[in-house]
């Protein structure tokens, strides 16, 4: 058994140390370069298990692979209108193809230095090719800065990828600025709108609260008036429905008249009246005499 | 480490089997306890071997915490493929090293980010200063560096009407087709987690840890610049597509814009990060046109106060003229074709001084019929009576109303005619007592 056990072992040790010599790990956040004396022979982006010569023959050259940020620094720059405008790029980037980034640039930082200065030719180069109104307009429509950053992802990406191997992610700009000069002018202009907004604003609200009183004043005129004609149908049918009674009057049109009378006068003298009226009339004529009453049999 | 003790006692197991193979046949005791011996220390080293292998095996373990998920790498590439790749927290199993690997991220972790690059420039006694200290002196000018700021869009002007606008503006500057812009200061706080760990893992630079650093920590460090640029470019370009005013007042529109804009852009360059809220801290016009604003925010207050008073003043009109309805019915009414049931059920609800005149209408009415009806009842009551003996009644209706209408008056005058006396004239002082009141009508 230890016949056995013990060339096992021996070969098992000997395999972990051939295996240590010839095969590499690429992660996932890597890529790498494999050179043979020095001379770059593949790249392996994929990440896994890789097999190489061993180490003096070949050796292996790694790169992270991550995103990497840019932060460009302010640019002022005109646009086709000969207007200045000042901005501050980004990009996304990352090492895509490691050859050409280790033959070009090797290093991050050199790499970061080569964007920037290629992030400027591009930012002169797109911002000239658009008149200012097309990054802000009062009409929404117009505005382009979407478009004029994808722009500039366009005009950098295959370059930069095809010298250094670079892949751009993304290029945005950050800060969208005027020069100095021209705030103060821009402030002015602010003040002078907001002057006439603040005038057409009170002369808005004057003539709104103005309307809406009015109009509720028709309405109530109208709504009166249509109370009024109501009212007046209400008492004509009041009318109508008493002349139903006045026909039953016809049976005695004279005593329907002196009931009338009667009525009136009573209803004028009702109050607060003074009557001088002669003594020979009903009932006072007994005031001066005595009547004589014949019983009748 | 791991590989490198077995190695050793892989040579040390060796030479103990030299040694046994060499000399069976000797059975003097001393050998044989020599060889007694070198059998247990070779059951040792043979335990130790397999309590090696096994610590190695163990340390494959690993836990995830609560707020983490993980994924396990193998020989550097994920393991597993879509969801199953996600190790979520608990204990999980892993070829130990140099094999496997396990990186475990926060996921639940809340990540804020204050972005005031858009913010005025501000000395520490503005931040600092206790109480509301006045700004420091308002230069005319902003300066790009150190000022930040957005550009907003112009309202958009109907005919393109050039009111306000002041000679001394430049002119290149403004005749450029509807490209005025205003400038606004905003402040903004933006909340990001991590939310597919492979893209992040994969895509996203995080620095290597220097001994004694927390993962966590590294990881907000190195993904803030990113984070940072993502959220400025789409403030920038959010803020392009809103006028001043709206940015001031919507505090609502304008994050969730953004956060698309943000989104899009991170989902674009994969990152695996999700943004969860975007708002908008503060906003501010310039200082260098704060007067000009304020006044204006004045004059939309009293307008709006105007206009407030002026409802409330056609509110109260119209409930005075017909009450709740009155609305309802006033509409109903400037039908060409009005609904006859509905304007019936709505004059039926009005009140106020329509319904004043409605009322009175409907008393006038019923006095007016009760009236009429009564008179003929009356007349019908005392007809027959009347046609038996017309001369009575007619004398007994007149002389109760007489007695009536002299009881009634107030003064009273019976003159006695005289035949004789032609020509003469009788004079009656009526004086009425100013204190004689009409009585009460009923």
């Amino acid at each position: 058994m230890k016949n056995v056990a013990i060339p096992i072992l021996i070969a098992v040790i000997f395999i972990i140390m051939a295996v240590y010599l010839v095969m590499f790990q690429v992660r996932e956040t890597e890529s790498v370069l494999v050179t043979r004396f020095g001379a770059p022979v593949r790249e392996k982006t994929e990440p896994g298990l890789a097999w190489k010569w061993p180490a003096p023959i070949e050796r292996v050259h790694r790169f992270d692979s991550r995103l990497r940020v840019l932060e460009g620094e302010f640019v002022e720059t005109p646009t086709k209108g000969a207007v200045p405008i000042i901005v501050k790029p980004y990009i996304v980037w990352r090492v895509a193809e490691p050859l050409k980034f280790l033959n070009a640039v090797q290093t991050v930082g050199v790499a970061e230095d080569t964007l920037r200065s290629r992030i400027n030719d591009t930012l002169g180069r797109v911002i000239g090719q658009h008149i200012f109104g097309e990054f802000v307009n009062s009409d929404p429509d117009k505005i382009q800065f979407d478009q004029i950053q994808m722009e500039m992802v366009k005009d950098l990406k295959v370059p930069v990828l095809e010298n250094y191997g670079i892949e751009i992610k993304t290029v945005g700009i950050k800060q969208l600025k005027v020069s100095e000069d021209v705030t103060a002018d821009v402030f002015e202009r602010m003040k002078a709108d907001r002057q006439r907004r603040t005038e057409a604003t009170i002369a808005q609200g004057n003539a709104e609260a103005t309307k809406i009183k009015t109009d509720a004043n028709a309405k109530k005129t109208a709504l009166l008036a249509a109370a009024e004609g109501r009212a007046k149908a209400i008492r004509g049918q009041g009318d109508a429905e008493a002349a139903q009674y006045y026909e039953m009057l016809e049976a005695a049109p004279e005593l329907a008249m002196f009931l009338r009378d009667l009525e009136a006068l009573l209803a004028t003298l009702k109050d607060r009246a003074t009557i001088v009226i002669p003594a020979d009339v009903e009932p006072f004529k007994y005031l001066r005499e005595m009547p004589s009453i014949e019983v009748q049999n | 480490m791991a590989d490198k003790h077995g190695h050793e006692h892989g040579h040390r197991h060796i030479g103990h089997a030299d040694h046994d193979e060499a000399e069976p046949k000797h059975v003097d005791a001393a050998e044989r306890s020599l060889s007694e011996a070198l059998g247990i220390s070779f059951v040792i080293l043979k335990v130790i071997m397999i309590v090696l292998v096994v610590a190695y095996l163990a340390s494959g373990f690993r836990t995830v915490g609560s707020n983490e998920q993980a994924l396990g790498l193998t020989f550097g590439k994920i393991s597993g493929v879509g969801e199953a790749r996600v190790l979520d927290h608990g204990w999980h199993w892993v070829f130990p090293y140099p094999i496997g690997e396990i990186v475990r991220i926060p996921v639940k972790k809340q990540i804020k980010l204050t972005v005031d690059r858009f913010w005025y420039e501000q000395t520490r006694n503005d931040i600092l200063g206790d109480g509301p200290k006045p700004r420091r002196i308002v230069r005319d000018k902003l300066n790009p560096i150190r000022e930040g700021y957005c550009l907003t869009r112009s309202e958009k002007q109907t005919t393109g009407v050039a009111a306000g606008r002041t000679p001394s503006a430049r002119g290149h500057m403004l005749d450029t087709d509807g490209s005025d812009y205003n400038i606004v200061h905003s402040r903004w706080e933006v909340e990001y987690q991590i939310d597919n760990i492979g893209k992040f893992f994969t895509n996203v630079y995080v620095e290597d840890l220097d001994p004694g650093e927390v993962y966590e920590d590294v990881m907000i460090e190195s993904t803030t610049p990113l984070l940072r640029s993502v959220v400025e470019n789409a403030v920038a370009t959010a803020m392009v597509q809103y006028s001043i005013d709206e940015a001031l007042q919507s505090r609502d529109t304008i994050p969730r814009y953004v956060r698309q804009l943000i989104q899009r852009q991170l989902n674009l360059i994969e990152s695996g990060v999700r943004v969860t809220s975007v708002q908008l801290v503060d906003v501010e016009w310039p200082k260098q046109v704060n007067e000009a604003f304020e006044a204006y925010f004045t004059a939309s207050q009293t307008s709006q106060q105007a206009i407030s008073e002026a409802r409330t003043y056609a509110e109260q009109t119209l409930t005075d003229t017909g009450g709740q309805v009155a609305e309802p019915l006033y509409q109903e009414l400037m039908k060409d074709d009005p609904d006859t049931d509905q304007l019936a059920y709505l004059w039926s609800q009005v009140a106020g001084q329509s319904q004043d005149t409605l009322a009175q209408a409907l008393a006038y009415r019923t006095k007016v019929v009760e009236a009429a009806k009564a008179n003929a009842n009356y007349l019908k009551s005392i007809l027959p009576e009347f046609r038996k003996r017309p001369e009575l009644v007619t004398q007994r209706l007149y002389l109760d109303t007489i007695e009536q209408v002299l009881q009634n008056a107030d003064e009273k005058f019976i003159l006695q005619p005289s035949t004789n006396l032609k020509g003469q004239e009788i004079r009656i002082l009526v004086n009425r007592d100013p204190s004689l009141k009409p009585k009460q009508v009923e």
